[in-house]
C-alpha cells in the first residue's frame, strides 16, 4: 500500500515536471484559420483601366505566435486554387485552365514563413511563396495580432496585402495579355486556438 | 490572345522548316538510306515543331512543369529518338514494335505527372481508378498506331500523314475552344510540322521509312487529345471521337470502296475522317457561342474575343 502511495506521488510529481517544462520550452499559441471569418481576395487591372476582384474560398492555414520571442512565431496558409471566385463561372472555369492557373497540376498556392521579425503594429514575415509550381521567398507585413477571447475560444487577426508579379510565376506571357500582370492579394485572417 | 496572321506564320514556318530540314538531309546522298530517312523524318519533324512553337511564342519550360511541356519535350523526342534507333539499327519489325509500345504505355504515366490525379495529399484518383484511365489510354494509342502503321504498308500514301494533321489540328482547335490556347497553339506547330515533313517525303524518290511520320502524328494526337480531356475542358467524347477518326482512312480498304487511284484512295480517306472532326467543332462551336460567347458582349463574340476579355 506504501509503495503503491509512492509510486502515485512519484508520477504526479514528474508528471508536474514534465508539464512545466513543456510551457517553458514552448510559449507559442497555435492557431488554425478560420475559413468563416476569413478571406484572401485578389484583383488585377483589366485593360489598364479598371480592377477585376475575385477571391478563393477554399484556404487553410495554422500559425503560431510566441508572444515571448516573436522570431520562433510561425505562418503557413494553404490556398486550394480550384476554389477561385470572380462572380463569373466562365471566366472561373477559364483561370483554372492550363493557360492560367493550371489547378491540376498545381492545385495550391501556399505560404511557409522562414522567418518573423517583430514591428511596430505587427510583425514582419519572410518566406517561401509558391504558385503556379514556381516559389519565391517574399515579405509580407502582417498588421494586428490583437489577441481576444469570444466565448471562451482565443483568436487573433492579422490583414496583409501584397503585389505580385504573375510573369514572376512562370504564367504564359500571352495570357498576362489585357489582364495587368500585378496581382495585388489581400489576406485578412483570423485565427482560431487550437 | 490568338492572332491569327501569327498563326498562319507559324504554320507556315513549321511547315516549310519540316520539309526542308527533311530535304537537306536527304539530299546530302542519294538515295538515301533507310537510317539516313529515318534521321531526316525525325529532324524535320522535331524543327518543325520548335519552330512552329518558336514563331507562337508559346512557352516550353525546361524542366517540364506541365503536361504540355512533358508531351513536347519528353514525349515527341523520345518517340523521334526511338524511331531513329529503329531506322538506323534496321531491327526486326517485332522488336521496332516492343520499343514503339514501350514508349506508349509510359506516355499517359508521364503526361499525368506531379498532376492532381496521381500525386499530392488530396489525389483525385485511387489506384484502381489511375490503372483503368492509363490501360484504356494506351490500348487505345496502340490499337491506333498499329492499325495506321499496318494500312500505311497495306496501302501507302500520303493521305494517312495528312489525316493525322488534321485531326491534330481539329484537336487543337477543340481544346481552344474550350479555352487552352496552349495546347491548341502546339497542335497548329505539330500539324504544320507534319504536313511539311510529308510533302517533303513525298517529292524525294526513294525515302524509306515515313513510319517515323505516323508514330509521330498518333502520339502527339492521343497526347493532345489526354492534355485537353485531364488538364483542360475537352469532353471525353470529343477526344476519343477525333483519336480515333484516323483509323476512318482503313474504309477505302472495304470491298465496296476499293479503288485503286491513289488520289481517288486520299481524298476518300480525308473526306470521310474529316467527318466527325466537322461534328465535334461543330458542338465545339455551339458550345462556345452557347456559353461564352453571350458573356463577351457583341464586339467579342468570337472565339478569339473570348481570350481578349477573359485576358
Amino acid at each position: 500500500m506504501r509503495n503503491s502511495i509512492s509510486t502515485l506521488k512519484l508520477v504526479i510529481v514528474l508528471s508536474a515536471l514534465v508539464c512545466v517544462g513543456a510551457s517553458q520550452s514552448s510559449a507559442a499559441d497555435v492557431y488554425s484559420y478560420d475559413g468563416v471569418h476569413s478571406s484572401v481576395s485578389f484583383k488585377a487591372r483589366h485593360l489598364d483601366l479598371s480592377w477585376i476582384h475575385g477571391r478563393f474560398n477554399d484556404v487553410s492555414g495554422t500559425f503560431s505566435l510566441d508572444r515571448q520571442d516573436p522570431s520562433k512565431s510561425t505562418f503557413e496558409l494553404s490556398i486550394k486554387v480550384d476554389s477561385v471566385d470572380t462572380a463569373n463561372e466562365k471566366r472561373d472555369e477559364h483561370l483554372r485552365q492550363p493557360d492560367y492557373f493550371d489547378t491540376k497540376q498545381f492545385p495550391t498556392i501556399d505560404f511557409k514563413s522562414t522567418s518573423v521579425k517583430p514591428i511596430t503594429g505587427g510583425y514582419e514575415v519572410t518566406g517561401n511563396f509558391t504558385m503556379h509550381g514556381v516559389t519565391k521567398p517574399i515579405t509580407v507585413v502582417l498588421t494586428g495580432g490583437k489577441e481576444i477571447e469570444f466565448k471562451g475560444v482565443k483568436r487573433v487577426g492579422f490583414s496583409t496585402e501584397l503585389a505580385l508579379k504573375r510573369s514572376d510565376f512562370g504564367f504564359d506571357p500571352k495570357a498576362i495579355g489585357p489582364i495587368g500582370d500585378e496581382a495585388l492579394i489581400l489576406i485578412d485572417c483570423e485565427g482560431v486556438r487550437q | 490572345m490568338p492572332d491569327p496572321l501569327l498563326y498562319v506564320q507559324a504554320v507556315a514556318a513549321s511547315a516549310a522548316v519540316g520539309a526542308l530540314l527533311l530535304l537537306a538531309m536527304v539530299s546530302v546522298r542519294r538515295p538515301a538510306s533507310a537510317a539516313r530517312s529515318s534521321i531526316a523524318c525525325g529532324l524535320g519533324l522535331a524543327g518543325g515543331v520548335a519552330v512552329g512553337c518558336y514563331v507562337l511564342r508559346l512557352p516550353v519550360a525546361w524542366p517540364p512543369a506541365n503536361a504540355l511541356d512533358r508531351l513536347l519535350t519528353l514525349v515527341l523526342p523520345a518517340l523521334l529518338t526511338v524511331e531513329a534507333v529503329i531506322g538506323a539499327g534496321r531491327m526486326s519489325p517485332r522488336l521496332a514494335w516492343f520499343l514503339r509500345l514501350s514508349l506508349a504505355a509510359v506516355v499517359g504515366r508521364i503526361l499525368l505527372h506531379g498532376s492532381v490525379y496521381l500525386s499530392g495529399p488530396n489525389r483525385e484518383w485511387s489506384v484502381a481508378h489511375a490503372a483503368a484511365v492509363l490501360a484504356a489510354f494506351v490500348i487505345g494509342l496502340a490499337t491506333t498506331w498499329l492499325l495506321l502503321a499496318w494500312l500505311s504498308r497495306r496501302s501507302p500514301g500520303v493521305s494517312i500523314p495528312l489525316a493525322l494533321a488534321i485531326c491534330i489540328q481539329a484537336a487543337g482547335v477543340a481544346i481552344m475552344l474550350a479555352g487552352y490556347l496552349g495546347a491548341g497553339a502546339a497542335a497548329a506547330a505539330i500539324a504544320a510540322s507534319l504536313i511539311g515533313t510529308t510533302l517533303a517525303v513525298r517529292r524525294t524518290a526513294g525515302f524509306q521509312n515515313p513510319q517515323a511520320i505516323i508514330s509521330l502524328g498518333v502520339v502527339a494526337l492521343f497526347g493532345l487529345a489526354f492534355i485537353g480531356v485531364y488538364f483542360g475542358r475537352l469532353s471525353l467524347a470529343s477526344a476519343v471521337t477525333i483519336s480515333f477518326a484516323p483509323l476512318l482512312c482503313w474504309t477505302t480498304e472495304l470491298p465496296g470502296l476499293r479503288v485503286r487511284n491513289p488520289w481517288l484512295v486520299g481524298a476518300l480517306r480525308l473526306a470521310i475522317v474529316a467527318i466527325p472532326l466537322l461534328v465535334v467543332l461543330g458542338i465545339a462551336m455551339v458550345d462556345f457561342y452557347r456559353h461564352t460567347a453571350p458573356l463577351l458582349g457583341e464586339i467579342h463574340a468570337s472565339p478569339a474575343g473570348c481570350l481578349v476579355n477573359f485576358g
